[in-house]
């Protein structure tokens, strides 16, 4: 069913939105975890859950403590990673490894909170390691912007990684 | 291939070889994956019958499935009729597992239930009673843990186990409700041989403090084996690395507190412990009840599979070659846990050592490089040592198991590539020796 959007959003926050999310990419991509943190509301959540490989025809129930996570993260929590990324200590990123996001996909539709708006889109994360050794990330974010004080601020980012197994020996990358 | 002089445990070296060689891979199939008992699945991720788990063993993709009877049978993964795989699930509940190429149609007791056809293709000349699923040889349940095995001559899980149980009790038998895994596999290719992150697990202290320097600056409640960052200096009082039980390790603290005094907001694990503590002491004597249950302890069963309680995390690796491995990983509880308190753990695994593990994330890339520094023309014959505190082990009051003292040693790891020569020389079980060293004579009394 094409889904009809009851409240379309204004051109200016389409276009302010879709540069927010460029710009944090490159912001990321030059590892200015600071200058990113800065986009994040106080109250961000920031998850991505484990996935699973179901028959369609499945019933069995969720598990009742929970699925697991990737990662589920707060404020302080992202800025505990960064705080082990600036450590000096993480070998895995010395020499640092290239890397490039590339964000597509953008959809924008209304939230519930009159400030706020659902952000849809794909992100690809490109790494090269060691020599010629490439891994490649890809998934959806669905997010909520805020809008504040500070224009729009990253308010929930859901994370749907297209991997089941993941290829690669670390997750030293935001999305 | 002969392997005597690949690994010499009386000096502490291994030929780099043994991470790289295509033949001693296909060898290690047959001879360790092929012959011990290998972990499967927990009982507490297929409760109902009809429940199924796919998991492998070495490289043979394999079905393990809740019978009605509340058994548990293990069959490979592969239609007997043109070999493709029947399910492509990872786990669920099924009446029937039907393969895609044909249609045949396979009963959750591996009895061959429906072929297309049968009258009109095969003149009703099919023998279905010869064509059921190929059963695991051997399947039998250790405390909650299932394990296979392939070797119609193996000896029996108790005994494969060995002393080890000593351990395995501490975090499968402590309590009375048991244990369970939760959630969902965390899963993650690695490009190391899976020889390396177990010699890692089983008894490598001396990487936390350096490999690990970044997480634990960061997580300054985490302190990891009584090391400081940058292994700038360590105590070596505080526990154990116990080896000699048929290949099977354990590194543990023996203060009972440390595998849950780490945790930001320790309070609601402590009184746990605290609470629990005179029934873990009544279940498993005052040694292990004192001094074990509580501590972060490291337990390694030979070949594959690693639990370590305290940091709750639940492993094995699944060989893909012999420069690349799946590691799955999932957070472990004692049921009698609050469920405040399993989710807290739950948490704290994904953070520390899931996909994303702040600490987890540091041993990958270590892992691969010693793999691939094991590749060239030249580096394929150099070695590699293990000979930290050789010599240096004996028995302990107490406690069963060849012992050095502390968690920086590498005394583990010899007793690791020890155990891989002896079944990579032996021809069959038979050839495999058998020792529980200082093994306690007399169980330790109630309440002693």
């Amino acid at each position: 069913m094409l889904e009809m959007n009851p409240a379309p959003v204004l051109v200016e926050d389409m276009i302010a939105l879709t540069q927010r999310l460029y710009h944090e990419a490159r912001l990321l991509d030059a590892e200015r975890f600071e200058d990113w943190l800065e986009l994040l509301c106080d109250d961000v959540t920031y998850r991505m859950d484990l996935k699973r490989r179901r028959f369609r025809a499945d019933r069995s129930p969720p598990a009742a403590v929970g699925a697991g996570v990737v990662f589920n993260e707060n404020f302080a929590r992202l800025k505990l990673r960064i705080d082990r990324l600036r450590s000096g200590y993480v070998w895995a990123e010395d020499p640092p490894n290239f890397v490039r996001r590339v964000i597509s996909n953008v959809e924008i539709e209304p939230a519930d909170a009159e400030n706020e708006v659902i952000v849809h889109s794909v992100i690809v994360i490109h790494r090269n390691r060691i020599d010629g050794l490439a891994r490649q990330f890809t998934a959806a974010r669905t997010d909520r912007w805020r809008h504040g004080t500070k224009g729009w601020c990253l308010a929930a980012r859901d994370i749907a990684l297209d991997h089941a197994v993941l290829p690669d020996s670390n997750i030293n990358v935001f999305f | 291939m002969d392997v005597s002089d690949l690994v010499d445990t009386t000096t502490g070296r291994q030929k780099r070889t043994i991470y790289s060689n295509e033949e001693l891979y296909k060898q290690e199939l047959e001879r360790i994956f092929g012959r011990c008992w290998l972990f499967l699945v927990h009982t507490s991720q297929i409760p109902k019958a009809g429940d199924y788990f796919r998991t492998f063993m070495g490289e043979d993709d394999v079905i393990v499935i809740r019978q009605k009877d509340g058994s548990i049978k293990a069959f490979l993964n592969s239609c007997t009729h043109r070999g493709n795989r029947i399910c492509r699930a990872d786990r669920g509940n099924a009446k029937a597992f039907t393969c895609n190429y044909h249609g045949w149609s396979f009963a959750p007791d591996g009895s061959l239930a429906g072929v297309p056809l049968e009258n009109e293709a095969y003149f009703g000349e099919l023998d279905r009673s010869k064509l059921g699923l190929v059963q695991v040889t051997h399947v039998a349940e250790y405390k909650g843990l299932v394990f296979g095995c392939f070797d119609p001559d193996a000896p029996s899980l108790e005994d494969y186990l060995g002393d080890a149980k000593f351990f395995l009790d501490v975090w499968l038998d402590a309590m009375p409700g048991g244990t369970s895994l939760l959630g969902e596999t965390q899963k993650m290719e690695l490009g190391s041989n899976w020889k390396l992150p177990v010699e890692n697990v089983c008894g490598d202290g001396y990487h936390l403090g350096w490999a690990h320097a970044g997480a634990m600056s960061a997580v300054q409640s985490m302190d990891l084996a009584g090391l400081s960052v940058g292994n700038s200096s360590t105590n070596l009082e505080g526990g154990l690395s116990v080896a000699g039980m048929n290949g099977h390790m354990a590194l543990t603290s023996l203060d009972g507190v440390s595998g849950y005094a780490f945790y930001p907001e320790p309070k609601p694990m402590m009184d746990y412990l605290e609470a629990n503590r005179p029934t873990a002491i009544e279940r498993l004597g005052k040694v292990r009840g004192e001094q074990l249950w509580g501590s972060q302890i490291n337990i390694t069963i030979f070949p594959n599979l690693q639990f370590l309680p305290g940091l709750n995390w639940f492993r094995v690796y699944h060989p893909k070659g012999p420069g690349k491995l799946e590691q799955w990983t999932w957070a472990m509880v004692e049921n009698d846990m609050p469920e405040e308190m399993q989710a807290t753990i739950l948490d704290n695994q994904c953070l520390t050592f899931g996909l994303a593990g702040l600490f987890d994330n540091d041993d990958g890339d270590n892992l691969a490089a010693c793999t691939e520094q094991s590749r060239g023309w030249r580096t394929a014959q150099m070695d590699v040592f293990t000979n930290m505190a050789l010599g240096r082990s004996g028995p302990r009051d107490g406690f069963p198991g060849d012992i050095a003292a502390g968690l920086v040693s590498e005394h583990n790891q010899r007793y690791f590539y020890r155990r891989w020569q002896e079944h990579m020389q032996a021809e069959s079980w038979a050839e495999v020796p058998t020792y529980n060293i200082n093994s306690l004579s007399v169980e330790e009394p109630e309440n002693a």
